[in-house]
């Protein structure tokens, strides 16, 4: 690895002349104007400025090829390495809001700062970013074909047991675990931000929300995690909180791994809380010291408080886990944040040794082709809800129609 | 070892990280290259504004067979442009970025409430780290600074609006102003936004200090043997000291390391050089080098252990002297720092090279990046416009119509030409000729 950023020699005459015509390669149809003007001032000394020959140096080693998915955020594109046909990359174009006036975006900002410092096998890769000549931002990253977690549930023709979800799990425990090392917090795990790779490989993806840990005593927002995969003490109000709201979500897509629909599917963030509280127990100072002084607790109807559920209630809930999946299902889903299981207590826990073994990756169930439902998914906002990836896809379909 | 493989992940190591060698051969790099194309530029100006005047008050070289621009030189020497630009040493250019840090931390302060340290922080690494490939002579640190600070509160989670951000920046600087380089700023960071601080590092210390002043501290795993909680507060209560108290004691060193944190771990080199709990440790050093050497102490073991404990610490024996020089080497720098906006002889220096020597050196064709209320500018337009506005100004035909095969920017250029020509015929005192024009980004 180098120790610092490699400085090119200023580019010389003909160096400029091979990157001006490798440019229109690289904007295919879109005509050039630094190299039509190349003619002109080919006799003036011109050099591009040292950041910029840096930033050319990334941007000429892609090709973009045809379009996969177009968002309100983002456009994807099929893209391979030049010296490689065979190396795919996907190419996420971030659109220039021309409303917001306040320069590149918050969730651009978030997901290239932190995909920059994450390198892990269950973490989409950040291959490389350039700048394309009209300022757009451009993340190439990891070729992931094979869709998402969410069309595995949803897809009724493909089967899988206890040792695949173990599989998938095991991938997404590691990718969490390997965020909050780093101080990040992922803040929108869910089953469609769980991409697959070609070897069926789990990516967590969309860091549009994510952000590192606070100091302490240094408030958050709780206007994060697609309300399904929401933890209490979000939903609550809690400004101050640790890596176990990521646990949370990851409890949920566990659950709903297993029940192959999503387990508590509120239609508003109150009815979230309340659907939490049927399904796990309502919450009071008892079994989470601390919660009714949250800024959005409310207090439970006394009519309708359900005891907090113990492990019987999640070995009856999840049969096919067995006794020591709902284990580790109930610690990932403590309505105390102080008593569920950190990522790292996930990793330790006996379900992932315990019988049957997970199965190998290139076994995995899958889809054949997954790359639409990449792009639809790499084109999201960050923290967009479900609804929009299928305007995604509509808008997608017609843009193939539009073009052939 | 865990932790050391996750900070050489991280892109400060792997491309914000130096020898003291090649940091000084990038900057080296970078002014040498600039400096070229600041002479280049004025000159390309001056030639431009000398064939506009030409053809401004109707004496157009006549067109000959060979002829060059250097015989329009010949026929309008302009002589007060010609004397050879005296471009800053990188020296300079480092002194110049320096006050200008120092203006991120007194600019955050204005705000209210005052912005938070790390993001200060973070915006006078961006600066550093930006004028690590440019150079104040490009891009003025004054346009940078603002930007840069703006960057910092997106990326450090301290969100406020453009406009509320503007409103707190002093003189006329506009919205459009502040982000105008915002892109500029980025490619230069190379899209890594991440920077690790030496903060939170020092406040982890801090409070294992106080464990072991209240006898809680726990022994790290491989000294489990020969020390406890309360051998620990023992060592700890034992060092020489001036203060009534350990907590007061610790208190005192942990202010004054943040201080110098906040002061000359940012404007110095450090950030380049060293790790952040390198920087952390030797500001404690300098802080209170007792107090740090104990609490090296407690990680390494103490030196003076038996005979046996020496044979099982062999690793660590051979650590410390190498971890005191790195920490020594730091504190070294950390201590040379003084601030400049203090010291009258320093700032008699900065007037100079900012206040004269900039002023002239400044490359025109990067002047106005701000300029024309623009959101964003297409740099490589901007230096093909300004190429092509050279290009058609040092051609004698460049003031005839040329036709069909006429380009965009030959039209722009023209125009740029056209409207040099007023400015210079209304007599302006510009020394570096009239505004570009920029072309309009294709917003998508």
């Amino acid at each position: 690895m180098a120790v610092s950023p490699l400085i090119p020699n200023p580019a010389s005459h003909a160096a400029k002349t091979t990157d001006a015509t490798r440019e229109s390669e690289v904007n295919g149809s879109e005509r050039s104007p630094y190299k039509h003007n190349m003619k002109y001032s080919s006799h003036v000394t011109n050099e591009r400025e040292i950041t910029e020959q840096l930033n050319d140096d990334v941007r000429h080693k892609y090709i973009k090829d045809k379009r996969l998915g177009e968002g309100t955020y983002a456009v994807v594109f099929l893209g391979h390495l030049r010296t490689d046909p065979s190396s795919f990359v996907a190419i996420k174009k971030i659109k220039v809001n021309a409303e917001y006036k306040d320069g590149l975006s918050m969730d651009a900002i978030r997901e290239v700062k932190y995909l920059q410092e994450l390198s892990h096998l269950n973490i989409i890769a950040l291959h490389d970013v350039f700048s394309s000549k009209d300022q757009n931002l451009n993340l190439v990253l990891e070729y992931l074909p094979r869709g998402d977690l969410e069309m595995l549930i949803k897809d009724t023709n493909i089967h899988y047991g206890v040792a695949d979800i173990k599989a998938w799990m095991g991938m997404l425990a590691r990718g969490v675990w390997f965020c909050h090392e780093n101080f990040i917090l992922h803040r929108d795990i869910k089953p469609n931000n769980l991409l697959i790779a070609a070897d069926g490989e789990v990516k967590l993806a969309d860091f549009g929300l994510a952000r590192s840990f606070a100091d302490p005593y240094l408030n958050m927002t709780h206007q994060v995690i697609t309300r399904w995969y929401r933890p209490p003490e979000l939903l609550f109000g809690a400004r101050q909180y640790s890596g176990v709201v990521d646990i949370w979500s990851m409890g949920m897509v566990f659950a709903e791994l297993l029940l192959r629909v999503p387990f508590v599917a509120g239609n508003t963030d109150l009815d979230q809380i309340t659907k939490i509280c049927e399904a796990f127990g309502t919450p009071n100072e008892d079994n989470w010291p601390g919660v009714t002084k949250l800024p959005n607790y409310l207090p439970a109807d006394p009519n309708h408080v359900v005891p907090l559920q113990g492990r019987d209630f999640f070995l009856r809930q999840f049969p096919t886990a067995g006794p020591v999946g709902a284990d580790l299902l109930m610690s990932m889903c403590n309505l105390d944040p102080r008593k569920r299981s950190t990522a790292c207590r996930v990793l330790q826990h006996g379900w992932w040794t315990t019988d049957p073994t997970p199965t190998d990756k290139k076994n995995l169930p899958r889809k054949i082709d997954g790359v639409k439902k990449m792009g639809a998914d790499l084109t999201r906002r960050g923290g967009e809800i479900e609804d929009s990836t299928f305007k995604n896809a509509a808008r997608q379909l017609n843009f193939t129609a539009a073009r052939d | 070892m865990i932790e050391d493989d996750f900070y050489r992940t991280s892109s400060q190591y792997r491309l914000w990280s130096f020898t003291a060698a090649s940091l000084q051969a990038q900057r080296a790099t970078t002014n040498a290259v600039a400096s070229d194309r600041v002479r280049a530029a004025i000159r390309r100006a001056q030639e431009a504004r000398r064939s506009a005047t030409s053809s401004a008050t109707g004496t157009a070289v006549p067109e000959v067979e060979g002829s060059t621009s250097t015989s329009t030189s010949t026929n309008h020497p302009a002589k007060a442009e010609e004397k050879p630009i005296e471009c800053l040493t990188p020296e300079e250019e480092q002194q110049t970025v320096s006050y200008y840090c120092e203006q991120i931390i007194q600019l955050g302060e204005a705000y209210k409430p005052p912005l938070p340290t790390i993001v200060r922080a973070t915006a006078i690494q961006y600066l550093r780290r930006f004028y690590l490939t440019n150079s104040p002579m490009t891009y003025h640190p004054k346009q940078i600074m603002p930007c840069a600070l703006f960057l910092a509160t997106k990326t450090d989670n301290y969100y406020m609006s453009l406009r509320q951000f503007a409103d707190g920046v002093p003189g006329d600087t506009t919205a459009e102003d502040i982000i105008a380089p915002e892109f500029v700023v980025m490619q230069s960071l190379r899209f890594t936004f991440d920077v690790r601080h030496p903060f939170r590092g020092l406040e982890g210390g801090i409070m294992e200090l106080q464990a072991l002043a209240a006898g809680q501290g726990q022994p790290a795993p491989h000294l489990a043997a020969t020390q406890t909680p309360e051998s620990l507060q023992r060592g700890l209560l034992a060092l020489p000291s001036s203060s009534k108290t350990i907590t007061d004691r610790i208190a005192r060193a942990h202010h004054t390391t943040r201080e110098i944190l906040k002061s000359a771990a940012q404007i110095t080199d450090v950030y380049f050089l060293f790790t952040p709990a390198q920087i952390w440790l030797a500001a404690l050093m300098l802080a209170d080098r007792p107090l740090a050497e104990y609490y090296l102490d407690t990680k390494l073991g103490f030196p003076q252990s038996s005979v046996q404990e020496a044979e099982a610490a062999d690793g660590l024996a051979a650590l410390r002297p190498k971890l005191l020089r790195t920490l020594s080497d730091c504190a070294a720098m950390l201590q040379a720092y003084k601030p400049l906006a203090s010291d009258p002889e320093q700032m008699k220096t900065l007037r100079r090279i900012i206040g004269k020597k900039l002023y002239h050196c400044q490359n025109p064709e990067k002047v106005n990046l701000g300029g024309a209320g623009q959101k964003r500018i297409p740099a490589a337009a901007l230096a093909s416009s300004a190429a092509a506005a050279a290009a058609a100004a040092a051609t004698p035909t460049g003031g005839v119509d040329s036709g069909a095969s006429e380009s965009e920017m030959e039209r722009l250029a023209k125009k740029r030409k056209l409207e040099t020509a007023a400015e210079s015929s209304s007599g302006s005192k510009d020394i570096f000729g009239g505004e570009l024009v920029m072309q309009r980004t294709k917003e998508r």
